[in-house]
């Protein structure tokens, strides 16, 4: 049978029958439930309005709280509670004011639209939608509609100063400017890279010993050479690890989508090819290596030591990449960008960032390649020749030297 | 049909692998049709290994559909023959049922049918034997013999050599790594210098008939004496001379059984 004919029917029967296992179809369940479950959860606790005391001295403040409630319950749903609900309590004097506001009728005082007073403890909750935030916003908004109405054409243009960017934005070495959603994405892609070799890589790890467990590997090895048992095995695995990442993945954007507690970016597509390409090729090289490991061990409990170093060297990818997002052009990104265990995490965030040339990129395309190549064939090599020393550890020299092909 | 003998540690396990290119030899080669044999050579070779081992969550059928496709079958092809074999071996019954829900007997047959599946030109088969029940050893047999029959070249190894003696033409004996006697079993037989002679002697006669002119070695079960004596030995003179120990009631002089011929070889 064909080289990669082999491969893909090792791939299959592994997708077949470990797709249909009970432990795969519950970890994806498991998987799918709890992240759907970190977007979900929060928002039952969100829900419901918040109400508030505005105590009001002198004139125009009623104003302010209306202007200040639109801006709340912006974002709200038609039909739904209301985000934010004002009640306006009337005083008399400043002082009668205070009195009230510092025994927590109010949580907070107007005082002629020009001031705000507030107890020691802040007012209404922190962040963007706090009570004094909402009110200075409403009183900002009645300010700029005061001034459309007095001066015309001049103030709709403060409004639209005020909404987009002012400057325009180019860079030294004269190509587009950075785009952040692209660096974004880029980062998206490096940490769910992170997450994809640090789960199923094990999967990988485990699974290349299941045929020295069961002992079907010596009438394999009959019909197959090792290099396309363990390359099948390391796309079928790789294939349903991927499979459950993106329906997880799905799930959650859709979950996000539908609560609106995010809002995702746009990803430009010709972008996200580059960032997909990088991934699968980052993942395959990791899985090579997980596999060389799994070749090297014939139990099960041997599995977690020879996972160490992959996992190490996972993490110092991305020390690298992280430096290369600091520094696009430096040294530490240059090299990163041609050794290949760190080019799938480097070369996406420089990209991002403009920070490499074409012949960089495909240079490290290739290296990358060949490196996948290269380890699955030394993998294969390692299988062979440490298949017939059942039980225990075996030495990558000894491996090596009684390897047979 | 090819029977390839050994004591345990000979090599036999060993000289098995090396033909599937899961061991390389430290000198000499493989040869099939008279050169190395290619990768697409032995994929129409069939193996059964000494450590058996088949996926066992995964159906009998499944598995050697499975085993079929990555020999070169089409899936139809595949899936044809791995249904034939399992009818064949009287497990048609149980083609849905995973290995693992199998007697140990019913998996050795499955793994049988795994170095059958693509109808192999060679078949290896490393004590394919050991462990059955007598109606499992009559079916093996069958199985051997019409494969043979059908111009495949088959091999294995056994130390059931009443088996082996029954089924093969040709046997090798290997000790030491090395092969020291090889060759048609008839013509081994016939030019052995040993003759194996079988007698009833009325009383023990053993020491006696240890001490005559000729013999290797003498056997007693407590009615027959076993003697293994040189070929050229003058049988009638030796006759007269067992005489001497009591009257004989029984006597057979056949050429050596196969197990006499290993003993020799191995000894």
């Amino acid at each position: 049978m064909s080289g990669m004919g082999a491969v893909w029917q090792v791939a299959k029967r592994e997708m077949k029958e470990r797709g249909r296992s009970k432990a795969y179809l519950l970890t994806s369940l498991f998987t799918i439930l709890i992240v759907v479950g970190i977007v979900v959860i929060p928002t039952f606790f969100e829900g419901g309005t918040s109400e508030y005391e505005v105590g009001s001295v002198g004139e125009g403040n009623a104003e302010i709280v209306d202007a200040a409630i639109q801006i709340g319950n912006a974002g709200d749903i038609e039909g739904e509670d209301p985000s934010v609900a004002m009640e306006v309590i009337e005083y008399d004097s400043r002082q009668e004011g205070e009195i009230a506001l510092a025994e927590d009728e109010v949580d907070i005082l107007l005082v002629d639209a020009t001031e705000i007073v507030t107890d020691a403890a802040g007012a209404g909750g922190l962040g963007g939608n706090s009570l004094s935030n909402l009110l200075q916003r409403g009183a900002a908004t009645l300010e700029l509609e005061r001034l459309v109405a007095e001066e015309g054409n001049a103030a709709a243009e403060v409004v639209e100063l005020m909404t987009t960017d002012t400057l325009e934005v180019t860079s030294l070495d004269g190509e587009d400017p950075v785009d952040e959603s692209q660096v974004f994405v880029a980062y998206a892609g490096l940490m769910l890279l992170y997450v994809a070799i640090l789960l199923y890589g094990t999967w990988i790890l485990t699974g290349v010993t299941e045929e020295k467990t069961n002992r079907v590997v010596e009438v394999l090895l009959s019909a197959l050479r090792p290099w396309q048992l363990l390359g099948g095995k390391i796309v079928g695995i790789g294939m349903l690890g991927l499979t459950q990442l993106a329906i997880t993945l799905l799930m959650a954007a859709l979950a996000i989508n539908f609560t609106g507690v995010l809002d995702l970016p746009e990803i430009p597509i010709a972008n996200l090819a580059g960032i997909i390409l990088w991934f699968v090729l980052g993942f395959l090289l990791y899985a090579v290596l997980f596999a060389a490991a799994g070749s090297l061990v014939s139990r099960m409990e041997d599995a977690q030591t020879a996972a160490m170093p992959m996992t190490m060297l996972a993490v110092a990818g991305m020390f690298v990449s992280i430096a290369a997002l600091e520094n696009p052009e430096g040294i530490v990104a240059r090299i990163g960008t041609f050794f290949p265990l760190t080019a799938p995490m480097v070369v996406p965030v420089r990209t991002a960032l403009n920070g490499i040339a074409a012949w960089e990129y495909i240079l490290a395309v290739v290296i990358t390649v060949a490196s996948i190549g290269l380890m699955l064939w030394v993998a294969g090599r390692v299988y062979a020749g440490g298949l017939l020393q059942f039980g225990g550890k075996v030495k990558v020299k000894d491996a090596w030297q009684s390897a047979s092909r | 049909m090819l029977g390839f003998l050994g004591p345990n540690g000979a090599g036999k396990t060993t000289t098995m692998r090396t033909v599937f290119g899961l061991l390389t030899p430290d000198s000499g080669d493989v040869l099939w049709d008279g050169r190395v044999p290619t990768a697409e050579d032995r994929s129409n070779f069939g193996y059964m290994p000494e450590e058996r081992g088949l996926y066992p969550k995964m159906k009998a059928h499944d598995q050697l559909t499975y085993l079929g496709r990555l020999h070169g079958m089409t899936s139809n092809e595949a899936g044809e023959s791995a249904d034939r074999w399992l009818a064949i071996l009287g497990l048609a019954d149980r083609r849905m049922d995973p290995i693992e829900a199998l007697s140990h007997g019913n998996q050795q047959r499955v793994q049988l049918a795994a170095s059958l599946v693509h109808d192999p030109e060679l078949l290896v088969l490393d004590e394919p034997f050991a462990g059955l029940d007598p109606i499992a050893v009559i079916t093996m047999s069958d199985v051997l013999r019409e494969q043979a029959a059908s111009g495949k070249a088959v091999v294995f190894s056994s130390h059931q050599l009443d088996l082996v003696e029954d089924l093969c033409e040709d046997v090798a004996i290997v000790n030491d790594g090395a092969i020291v006697v090889e060759g048609r079993v008839k013509h081994l037989k016939d030019a052995a210098p040993i003759r194996h002679l079988e007698l009833e002697i009325d009383g023990n006669a053993d020491e006696l008939l240890a001490q005559l002119e000729g013999v290797r070695s003498t056997e007693f079960d407590g009615t027959r004496h076993t003697v293994i004596i040189d070929a050229d030995t003058e049988i009638r003179g030796f006759l007269g001379r067992a005489q001497d120990a009591g009257r004989v009631r029984h006597f057979t002089y056949t050429t050596p059984s196969l197990t006499d011929l290993f003993k020799e070889a191995v000894a």
